[in-house]
């Protein structure tokens, strides 16, 4: 159990710090933040992580030390919260609404998550090095091209289907005639309405004493 | 202990003279110094390397702390350290022989590791450090090669500052018999004939076996290690018992 956990931080650190590699954005985000210490308390599954940032990369440790002195910023965070986080979900928002609490040097938090989500791996340059340089670039074009159809076919394939739903076979109505139908349907309502209610004031008079019938 | 024993120590499951004992550990490391790491990966199937972080995540080393690394070997702790500690701190890596050092200050400085990186040739028993100058030593597979074990651990807690916290990483003894007797099949048969394949030399690797069954086992470490004047000692075991990590106190 112990040496699983291990395994498991070792090989995300091992990752992280491969991916940081190949950014060319990484150095200078680093040399920023090298030296600092956050300790992150998660609370569902109870861990205390703590993040040591050197200009390589990034320590991913376990810790039993409770102590707060020896850290630039703590979090404490739920997983939930932890994935809106990692999500794109603005840090003030979630620290207004409770979910989120950080001591210490806030900006640490934010200037973590750009190093991590803004990740731009430079992959041709990878490739490069494996495959030398045209393979590589041909390669890369290939996988471009690839996915500039993929996209391209994914679009006109649901436009083709909208199309042919509304349009052709008319198996479904258009937004227009929705919205016409919705207004006509409303008109209606409010008409029955009105003659539900002329209807019970004739009554209640019928009903009246002294009234003639 | 008879007058008789007080002259002679084990070295493997040989008996040898106290005085003859550095020398021929000195002689074994020597002659796997240059493989020692590619060996370490082979023998554990790359598991040391978690070993050794569980001791570091134990170690509770900060920004600003001195630390000493006995037997730090070819610096395999020292690296991680000298990062957590940064520029203001300081990791002092120890070792008795010459040769381990050399391929450890080597590799470091490969590494782009140095500033806050000392090398220190030193014997365990008897630390060259003055009195409460570190806030962590980390001795890694080390202890069972030192002739004077107490002698050892009473000269770390000597060095070590009062709330420092001493860390034993050393093989130990399996708890479940069956799993005990497959791990001895397997560095009695196996490993010296991966050593003599590998580095060219089964005895230096049937030394390293033979001298992990003589190493004391997890409570009578931790009680040598409650005499050396160290408090709160508690063991965690790693790998089913082949590996256990002490941690102490001195308060």
């Amino acid at each position: 159990m112990e040496l699983s956990s291990t395994l498991l931080l070792a090989g995300l650190e091992r990752t992280l710090n491969a991916l940081l590699a190949r950014d060319p954005a990484a150095p200078s985000r680093l040399a920023r933040l090298a030296g600092q210490r956050i300790l992150l308390r998660l609370e569902q599954p109870a861990l205390a992580l703590a993040i040591h940032f050197h200009p390589a990369g990034l320590d991913l440790l376990r810790t039993d030390d409770t102590a707060e002195e020896g850290f630039d910023a703590v979090v404490e965070v739920d997983a939930e919260t932890l994935g809106e986080l990692l999500g794109g979900a603005s840090v003030e928002r979630l620290m207004f609404q409770g979910k989120l609490a950080v001591r210490g040097r806030t900006h640490l938090l934010e200037a973590t998550r750009d190093l991590l989500l803004d990740l731009d791996l430079d992959w041709e340059a990878e490739l490069a090095r494996w495959l030398g340089d045209i393979p590589a670039h041909s390669l890369a074009e290939g996988l471009r091209s690839l996915s500039r159809w993929g996209l391209r076919t994914r679009q006109e394939f649901c436009a083709d289907v909208s199309e042919y739903v509304f349009e052709e076979a008319r198996l479904l109505p258009g937004r227009h005639q929705l919205e016409t139908l919705r207004d006509q349907m409303t008109e209606m309502e409010i008409a029955t309405d009105r003659l539900e209610a002329r209807l019970a004031r004739l009554r209640r008079r019928l009903s009246e004493p002294g009234m003639p019938p | 202990m008879s007058a008789s024993d007080k002259h002679t120590t084990h070295f493997g499951y040989q008996e040898v003279p106290v005085e003859e004992k550095a020398s021929r550990v000195a002689h074994v490391f020597d002659s796997v110094a240059a493989r020692y790491d590619l060996m370490n990966d082979l023998m554990s199937m790359g598991i040391h390397r978690l070993w050794k972080r569980l001791a570091i995540e134990r170690s509770g080393v900060r920004p600003g702390h001195s630390v000493l690394d006995i037997a730090g070997g070819t610096g395999d702790l020292t690296g991680k350290f000298s990062r957590m500690v940064g520029p203001r701190g300081r990791v002092v890596l120890a070792d008795i022989n010459e040769s381990m050092l050399r391929v450890g200050r080597d590799k470091l400085l490969d590494s782009g590791i140095g500033g806050n990186v000392e090398y220190v040739q030193a014997n365990a028993e008897c630390l060259p450090f003055p009195d409460n100058s570190f806030d962590c030593i980390t001795i890694a597979f080390g202890l069972r090669n030192v002739t004077d074990k107490d002698a050892a651990l009473r000269s770390m807690a000597r060095v070590l500052k009062p709330g420092g916290r001493l860390l034993v990483l050393e093989f130990s003894t399996p708890g479940n018999p069956l799993f005990s007797k497959a791990y001895d099949e397997y560095s009695f048969r196996l490993l010296p004939k991966i050593g003599e394949l590998v580095a060219g030399d089964a005895d230096s690797y049937r030394y390293l076996a033979e001298s992990i069954r003589m190493h004391p086992d997890q409570e009578t470490l931790k009680a040598m290690m409650e005499a050396a004047g160290l408090e709160r000692v508690e063991y965690t075991n790693l790998t089913g018992g082949i590996v256990a990590l002490h941690r102490g106190i001195k308060l």
